[in-house]
């Protein structure tokens, strides 16, 4: 379970959802753009982001259904060759949303599905942050989710600091919030 | 009432200011949206309670019915808890940024980072370094913010970026002038490094 204070926890649940409603709703007539009242009527199929649609789920309020990222034709694309699929534009948090939906959703093979692309594009990913430099990994990494991102970094700053402590560089650092390196000279 | 946002957005993108920065940065307070979030909360509530009320008027046990009023008012409830949570997750994420400078760049913030914070968060960041201060002062003035890497030699070189004046450092006064390089006690060149006001000279 996230800590409560997880800003990409939050982040992953503002993700949309397609579900239907099974009860009325009055007074968030805002959440369905196609409703001319301010009530909701039962069966009324909108997108609410996951924070509410799981609640509401959970109540039997709502029935969920799977958003586009984890639909036929990404999975087709994921198994063609998972490493140039771009997940970033699809959903940010692919792996998060995946596994916050996979007990919920009737459909079994989403985890099993989560797992195989997380493999896949790992092996690829790693070997890219080792290998290449800085402008001709820019492509690939605009491909990345979040939590690939992360990755990815973790692989170059550590990289970075074996290569640091080999050569023995400058023991103080600038601390980051101080910004640039240098402030431009105000004479 | 609240325009046309869909709930809970604006809160979101209060928390998606946080994840844009780059980490150990702070960017300016978010007054503006900040604020409206918290409106929208009063908004919610509002409509939670008039939800209740029409519900009582109409002789309905409020904890057991589960009428279209019922999800209504849940979906008004629910909504509140996750602006709660933007918000606080906003506030607790800026507050460990805050905690740290105290122990990166000393007692006094620099004023492009001082426009940055809020009120409340200035009276957060001077009672956290004067606890830090007093905790020192209770270990016969300990310095802990001091060699955060352990040394290698006491004495280190360093070249001047701003202009400090003469100091007193150790026995006698130095000139710290702009660009003028020193042989220094690691103890004492600590602050101005982390102030961005001297740099390590290697080699």
């Amino acid at each position: 379970m996230a800590s409560y204070y997880d800003i990409d926890d939050i982040l992953a649940e503002e993700e949309f959802i397609p579900v239907v409603f099974q009860k009325a709703a009055t007074g968030v007539g805002l959440l369905d753009p196609s409703s001319e009242t301010n009530n909701i009527e039962q069966g009324a199929k909108v997108e609410l982001p996951f924070w509410l649609a799981h609640e509401l789920h959970t109540r039997q309020a709502v029935v969920m259904s799977i958003p586009s990222c984890f639909n036929q034709m990404t999975k087709k694309e994921i198994q063609a060759d998972p490493g140039s699929v771009d997940l970033r534009n699809r959903c940010q948090y692919f792996y998060e949303l995946g596994c916050k939906l996979a007990p919920m959703v009737s459909d079994r093979t989403i985890g099993s599905f989560l797992l195989y692309a997380f493999k896949n594009r790992y092996k690829e990913v790693l070997s890219k942050a080792h290998t290449s430099t800085f402008i001709a990994s820019t492509k690939p990494l605009t491909l990345l989710t979040k939590e690939e991102t992360h990755l990815c970094d973790a692989a170059q700053s550590s990289m970075a600091a074996f290569k640091k402590w080999r050569i023995g560089g400058s023991r103080f650092e600038r601390p980051a919030v101080l910004g640039k390196k240098r402030k431009p000279s105000d004479e | 009432m609240e325009g046309t946002e869909i709930y809970g957005r604006r809160a979101c993108q209060l928390v998606k200011e946080l994840a844009c920065a780059e980490p150990g940065q702070l960017t300016r307070f978010n007054d503006d949206l900040f604020n409206q979030v918290i409106k929208e909360c009063t908004v919610h509530y509002s409509q939670f309670y008039e939800l209740t009320r029409k519900m009582q008027e109409e002789g309905l046990d409020v904890q057991s019915a589960r009428n279209a009023d019922h999800f209504g008012m849940l979906i008004h409830h629910l909504s509140l808890l996750r602006n709660k949570r933007c918000l606080m997750a906003y506030v607790h994420k800026r507050s460990e940024v805050i905690q740290n400078l105290s122990w990166k760049v000393g007692r006094v913030l620099p004023e492009e980072i001082e426009n940055k914070l809020s009120d409340p968060e200035k009276r957060y960041f001077k009672s956290h370094s004067s606890a830090l201060q007093s905790y020192m002062r209770g270990m016969d003035g300990l310095d802990l913010t001091v060699d955060m890497v352990p040394p290698k030699d006491p004495y280190i070189k360093v070249r001047v970026l701003d202009d400090i004046g003469v100091t007193a450092m150790g026995d006698r006064d130095t000139n710290l002038a702009r660009h003028s390089i020193h042989f220094l006690k690691r103890s004492d060149a600590e602050h101005y490094m982390f102030q961005g006001m001297m740099e390590e000279l290697l080699g």
